[in-house]
């Protein structure tokens, strides 16, 4: 018995080996590429050092420094507003988009990819073509506002629409968002819609006590998501705030409202040498992207339904 | 039997032919082997690029021990992140006199003292920016300073003769620029396609700078009157919003878009590479130099420098040291100074014939020797500085801030300095 329970063992630390050499690419890519730099990101945050020089403890004077930085403050008050104004722009525009997606309409393939073509733009481009567009003398976006009468902003050397001018270019890409409720809104069971049709509910009802709880999980896992993109936002803003005659890279943009907290880490580390601060803000981004989600996912008790309950 | 004879014939010959080809092939890879293959890593493109390949291959004819690889590579990250392993991708590369202090306080910039360069031909202004603690890091292959350049056209359309004082620029500035009905900018009398580097100048201009004895001075009373100058004069008149609503549309700089080709501006502060962009652009242009607040201050201008050095990872420091001479030997500083139209690093070029061929160059050449001329002490804090300093004239610019209040928040922020 005993004998037999060996010969079985033998094959099973046999298959766990195989096993784990198989994974090895993983295991090992996890460990030096993300595991090891994270681990080393949270001591060189407790440190002065610069990439070329052996790092010196200097314990929590990098965290005690980002309280007296007006700049620290500044780009994580910008990558909020980013997050907090575009996140629930961002689903509105899908939700509604999506709803008009799943209308029964001629060449409706045709309108999926088109929503989608802007999400495979490389992000520079796409920057690139916004600066055009939203230039404040000859882009079209000014041209279409001047049509309707509408006064037209300084959207990239005007401190007070800098910060939109980010949120529209990061809007632009909502074509992947909106195909993804798309697919929710097929998986709504019809007959909840025919039952509340029967009952006298108009459109908004429907919505609102169908649609909206139906789709509710995909809306968590989206409002996740898209916060996370936001609140490390970089491409967008470091493109859009490029100096319109001399084409230096400011990357702050008019009042420094396109200071993004990604753009403000990466000058500390890589422009500024000051990789230990520059690791700190890196933690702090991490803990505060966590509170966010921790919250979100605490308030989904509330306000996400799923039919298997 | 004959075919057969032939046919050994041919084989013999043919064996021959290739092994002679092989033995001729292997001293030839044998004598390139016998060179030192070194890198040059250069953050140059285009015409500049290749400017400094013809160079390269001009020193690779020159000698039979070095032989140089140029690569163009206009990342500073990447060049950088080179510089930080054991052994760089690199054994010469360029930057600018800014980044001195800071990377050889990294300790990623090797000494060239050792490589017995004489240094008596290059001016005070220049050699101030390279030496930290007494050590030599850099070497200048050119050099850059601002004047005060302008449209001929418009100025004459205008009635305005070159401005040769403060109150002059103050009056050209006023009848050189347009407003329409609607209260939009049409012409600038004075822009700036360098916000930066205009601003700066302004400020010397005034008698002021911006970093005295190794300690940033953001808030020296003449650098916030010259900022003051330029809001008073320029923004202020127009009001900010229609000032940056201009600025908005200008093109990217030195194509056919540019402000000041287009005529969108009529004075501007520019560095010399200017008079090659402007003459090919068939501009009707000239320049003078920068009137000062008081006529001792007339001139007034920085130096900027783009240097060669050497990293301390490289493999090849005697190569790469011998590549260094020869970059900044008279004749190579000439011909790469002359092809880009940037100034020479030698006091004894500012009078050479060879440049002669660019349109008023002569007054940014001169400038070299100008004692109103400034260059900045190397020093670690430069890169934060610029940032905080950009982040102030914007506020300005955009009418935020007034001059001293938004020079004094960049007071404020350098005691976080690397010092």
């Amino acid at each position: 018995m005993q004998s037999a329970r060996l010969r079985q063992s033998e094959p099973t630390g046999r298959a766990l080996l195989k096993g784990l050499a198989f994974a090895s690419p993983f295991i090992i890519g996890f460990l030096v590429l993300y595991l090891w730099p994270i681990l080393a990101s949270g001591y060189y945050s407790l440190t002065d050092f610069s990439l070329f020089k052996a790092p010196k403890w200097v314990g929590l004077a990098n965290y005690e420094r980002m309280i007296s930085d007006a700049k620290f403050w500044k780009s994580l008050y910008n990558t909020l507003f980013f997050t907090f104004v575009g996140v629930p722009v961002d689903i509105a525009i899908s939700i509604a988009g999506a709803h008009i997606l799943n209308q029964k309409l001629k060449g409706q393939p045709l309108w999926r990819a088109l929503v989608y073509l802007p999400s495979i733009v490389p992000a520079v481009a796409a920057g690139f073509l916004w600066r055009w567009l939203l230039n404040a003398q000859y882009g079209f976006v000014n041209e279409i506002l001047r049509w309707f009468r509408i006064p037209q902003p300084n959207w990239l050397l005007d401190a007070s629409w800098g910060g939109i001018s980010v949120i529209v270019l990061m809007l632009w890409t909502v074509g992947g968002t909106m195909l993804i409720y798309l697919a929710a809104l097929k998986n709504v069971p019809q007959e909840l819609y025919e039952a509340a049709e029967l009952d006298g509910a108009g459109p908004l009802r429907r919505f609102w006590h169908i649609t909206w709880p139906m789709i509710s999980p995909v809306t968590l896992f989206q409002v996740i998501v898209l916060i996370i993109a936001f609140l490390q936002v970089f491409t967008q803003p470091f493109v859009l705030s490029k100096d319109p005659g001399l084409g230096t890279q400011t990357a702050t943009g008019p009042g420094d409202s396109m200071l993004s907290y990604s753009i403000y880490l990466f000058q500390n580390g890589f422009t500024f040498l000051k990789m230990g601060y520059a690791s700190a803000m890196a933690w702090v981004l991490l803990f505060v992207t966590l509170a966010i989600t921790l919250l979100i996912l605490w308030s989904a008790k509330k306000w996400v339904f799923y039919d298997n309950r | 039997m004959e075919r057969k004879a032939q046919a050994r014939a041919a084989h013999a010959a043919m064996s021959t032919a290739l092994g002679a080809v092989m033995l001729l092939g292997g001293a030839l890879g044998a004598s390139a082997q016998d060179k030192t293959e070194i890198t040059f890593s250069y953050l140059w493109g285009g015409a500049e690029g290749a400017a400094l390949e013809q160079i390269i291959s001009d020193f690779n004819a020159s000698q039979d021990k070095i032989v140089v690889k140029g690569v163009s590579s206009p990342d500073m990250t990447k060049q950088l992140a080179s510089m930080s392993s054991a052994k760089g991708a690199f054994d010469i590369s360029d930057n600018f006199a800014s980044n001195i202090a800071s990377w050889s306080n990294q300790g990623i910039l090797l000494p060239l003292d050792e490589f017995g360069l004489d240094t008596s031909d290059f001016p005070e202004s220049i050699m101030k920016q390279l030496v930290v603690d007494g050590v030599l890091y850099s070497v200048p292959i050119a050099t850059h300073n601002f004047q005060l350049v302008y449209n001929k056209k418009l100025l004459d359309e205008a009635g305005v003769t070159p401005p040769t004082s403060m109150a002059e620029l103050a009056e050209a500035i006023k009848k050189l620029t347009k407003v329409d009905a609607e209260g939009n900018v049409t012409q600038l009398g004075l822009g700036l396609t360098d916000i930066s580097a205009g601003l700066k100048t302004l400020g010397y201009a005034h008698g002021g700078d911006w970093n005295r004895d190794g300690k940033p001075t953001p808030t020296d009373p003449g650098f916030v009157e010259g900022v003051q100058f330029y809001y008073d004069n320029v923004v202020a008149p127009v009001t900010p919003a229609a000032y940056n609503k201009f600025v908005a549309g200008f093109g990217p700089y030195m194509s056919d878009q540019d402000s000041f080709k287009q005529g969108k501006i009529a004075m501007v502060f520019e560095g010399e590479w200017r008079a090659k962009f402007n003459t090919e652009a068939g501009m009707d242009w000239g320049v003078v130099q920068v009137p000062g607040k008081t006529p001792e201050l007339n001139g007034s201008t920085w130096a900027d420098v783009s240097t060669i050095f050497i990293p301390t990872n490289t493999q090849n420091k005697e190569a790469a040291g011998e590549f260094l001479k020869y970059l900044i030997s008279p004749p190579a500083m000439e011909k790469f100074s002359h092809v880009l139209a940037n100034l020479p690093g030698r006091l004894s070029l500012v009078d050479s014939a060879t440049y002669d061929d660019l349109p008023n160059f002569k007054v940014w050449l001169d400038a070299l020797k100008n004692p109103n001329t400034h260059g900045l002490p190397p020093a670690l804090y430069m890169a934060e500085y610029n940032a905080d300093l950009a982040s102030a004239f914007d506020s300005v610019l955009q009418g935020a801030q007034t001059p001293e209040a938004a020079l004094k928040a960049v007071a404020d922020r350098t005691g976080s300095y690397s010092q």
